[in-house]
């Protein structure tokens, strides 16, 4: 679903991105982890669009993104690390605006993100301006936003950092059910429990080259779903409308 | 490592700043800047030299100095007023500093001097119609003398900038004060500005959202629509813009002689046309890069969007002048519409294709386009007509550009 061949990206001196080559399959989420200046974002950026790469080449869903960009880019869902929006606009009139944009059938998409902003339990704020959401909102949001027309590759950035727990959660459920429908899913984070949990398959980036790949097997089948912690919060601030992660 | 001293700590950060801003800029952009820099030095030396030959004529190498000192020394107090207005509106707009400021071990008279500094950046541009004002009075002034008024000048711009600034923050302190009802014991001025921080996000509902099936250039021109209401900087603008527009059909219905209200109705139109294309550099600056660039758009409905909005400008600068009924033969009428209405348009989407092709730089927008009409001006000051070649070169440029959206940003 994502092919990436010899990617390079540099910023005058440092070299952000040396050659990376992965493959991130359907029906998988692939987790790319790696310490901080990594290269995660750098990569995740690149193969959304939003820079060029030095050299290199980025098919998604067959399409090669720097040859015919806006194809490339229908079939791409983007959670940033740190989200920017149109702060005037609320959360529903952002989300009508991308389906829009994105061509979306319109009654399918309004119920599809009323559900998933009730899910993040954005659902009573989803009329207010986005300039007064917090940092963990704003996050929801961007999560909620890239996953709204179901895209056969989603990047995640750090997407579940600064989610509560309920929220993070039904976020893995989302992401679940879409690897199960058929989309490929990269998921970076430098949290090696956050990737444990979450994925299929792990990449590990360090200082731009990607020198591991494992699989679940290789880190000892740590159980998906929910920690013993967050089922004693669940317990005690546990919401009915929560999807429990597969 | 012994503790650096902080006036060099600040020095060592303004001088990074300013190297990393200056690397950002593309090679080309700098090249055309520096182009643009001395075509206005050129146009104000060319401008400048017939009244100086004429005042050394009539009154020796004296008076042409005294002339010269004079205009330098305005020239000095414009950028003064320019460095203290950025300040202002940087202290109590609403992009105003962090109260994190505040935070760190650092007395405040050297926070003030550092935000100051910020809002100095421009006194320096006030050399380039000086060098254009210093070359026209070669062979005209004694050269020491000449060197000397030079030496003054230069040597004038740096506590201009500086008592602008201060006058500025004498001004901003208080009204922040008031707005915030804020009681500190015996504050040094910035604190206050820096206390209230940037303002308070109101928490408010909107009205509930329509989901509606429409093409991306409508989509986009819809949520052109609701930042233009609701974004302060895209607000503030379009008001300005909407009063000229006013102005300019206003200026009809005066008690003054028809030949000037015509002169006068013309002028503002034009102003009228170079603000709709600020307002849509402001609107571009508003869209945010990733959430913007990562959608599967290509610079057609993005030009479309903006486009329409050019021409809603267009059409509104004309219907201004339509209602105001100006005293003018119907032919002569309907040139001055299509020629007022015609400009406002191109003015217009050279705003958009800037705000467009430069994403999400509108600051360079806003500066290309600003020595873009000074140029414009100066030419057809020299030659009738020759701006409005030089604008539509730059319109065919700009648009040049548009197919570069699509491609990864910054390719």
């Amino acid at each position: 679903m994502l092919e990436v061949a010899g990617l390079t990206r540099s910023y005058g001196a440092l070299v952000a991105l040396d050659g990376v080559s992965l493959e991130a399959r359907g029906g998988e989420i692939t987790g790319l982890l790696g310490a901080n200046g990594a290269g995660k974002s750098t990569l995740l950026r690149t193969v959304a669009g939003l820079q060029p790469p030095d050299a290199g080449r980025i098919r998604i869903a067959g399409v090669d993104l720097l040859e015919r960009p806006i194809e490339a880019k229908r079939r791409l869902g983007y959670a940033a690390e740190e989200p920017d929006f149109y702060e005037e606009l609320s959360a529903a009139e952002t989300l009508a605006f991308l389906a829009a944009v994105r061509g979306l059938d319109p009654a399918a998409a309004r119920d599809r993100a009323h559900a998933l902003l009730e899910r993040m339990e954005l659902d009573a704020r989803a009329d207010e301006p986005v300039r007064s959401y917090s940092h963990g909102m704003r996050k929801k949001l961007s999560f909620v936003a890239a996953i709204l027309h179901r895209p056969a590759l989603l990047l995640c950035d750090e997407a579940l950092e600064g989610f509560d727990a309920a929220a993070a959660i039904a976020a893995r459920a989302e992401l679940r059910v879409l690897a199960d429908a058929g989309s490929a899913v990269l998921f970076s984070s430098h949290v090696t429990e956050t990737i444990e949990r979450l994925c299929d398959r792990a990449i590990i980036l360090h200082r731009g080259r990607i020198t591991r790949e494992l699989g679940r097997a290789d880190w000892g089948g740590v159980a998906p779903g929910t920690s013993p912690l967050e089922r004693v919060f669940l317990e005690i601030a546990g919401s009915p409308t929560r999807a429990e992660a597969g | 490592m012994p503790p650096v001293p902080l006036a060099s700590a600040f020095r060592d950060l303004e001088g990074a700043l300013l190297r990393r801003r200056f690397q950002q800029l593309d090679p080309v952009l700098r090249l055309e800047i520096a182009a643009i820099a001395a075509l206005i030095a050129a146009f104000v030396g060319w401008q400048l030299r017939i009244p100086l030959d004429g005042i050394a004529r009539a009154g020796g190498p004296g008076a042409a100095a005294r002339a010269l000192a004079l205009r330098l020394l305005a020239l000095a107090l414009v950028a003064a007023i320019a460095a203290g207005a950025r300040y202002a509106r940087r202290l109590r707009g609403p992009d105003r500093p962090e109260p994190a400021w505040l935070a760190l071990p650092i007395p405040p008279p050297a926070i003030a001097r550092h935000l100051a500094w910020e809002a100095r950046r421009i006194v320096p541009w006030a050399l380039v119609p000086a060098l254009g004002a210093l070359a026209a009075a070669v062979g005209l002034v004694p050269a020491p003398l000449l060197l000397l008024i030079a030496a003054a000048f230069a040597s004038l711009l740096v506590p201009a900038g500086h008592a602008g600034c201060a006058i500025a923050l004498l001004l901003a302190s208080p009204a922040t004060a008031a707005a915030g009802g804020l009681e500190l014991s015996r504050p040094h001025p910035i604190e206050r500005p820096l206390a209230l921080g940037p303002p308070e996000a109101r928490s408010v509902r909107l009205p509930r959202v329509r989901w509606r099936r429409e093409a991306p250039w409508r989509a986009l021109w819809r949520k052109d629509l609701l930042l233009a209401l609701r974004n302060p900087p895209v607000q503030a603008r379009g008001r300005s813009l909407i009063v000229v527009m006013a102005l300019s059909a206003l200026v009809w219905r005066l008690p003054v002689d028809p030949a000037f209200a015509h002169l006068a109705a013309f002028a503002l139109a034009l102003t009228a046309g170079a603000l709709l294309a600020g307002w849509l550099i402001e609107l571009a600056g508003a869209d945010p890069f990733a959430t913007l660039r990562g959608l599967p758009l290509g610079a057609a409905p993005v030009w479309g969007a903006r486009a329409a909005w050019a021409l809603t400008g267009a059409g509104a600068l004309a219907a201004f002048q339509v209602l105001a009924r100006p005293a003018l033969a119907p032919p002569a009428l309907a040139v001055f519409l299509a020629w007022t209405a015609g400009a406002a348009l191109a003015l217009g989407l050279y705003g958009a294709q800037l705000g467009i092709t430069l994403h999400p730089r509108a600051d360079h927008a806003r500066r290309v386009l600003g020595v873009s009409l000074a140029v414009a001006v100066a030419a057809s000051l020299m030659i009738p007509l020759l701006g409005w070649v030089l604008l539509l070169a730059a319109l065919v440029h700009s648009a040049i550009g548009l197919r570069r959206w699509s491609a990864p940003a910054g390719s």
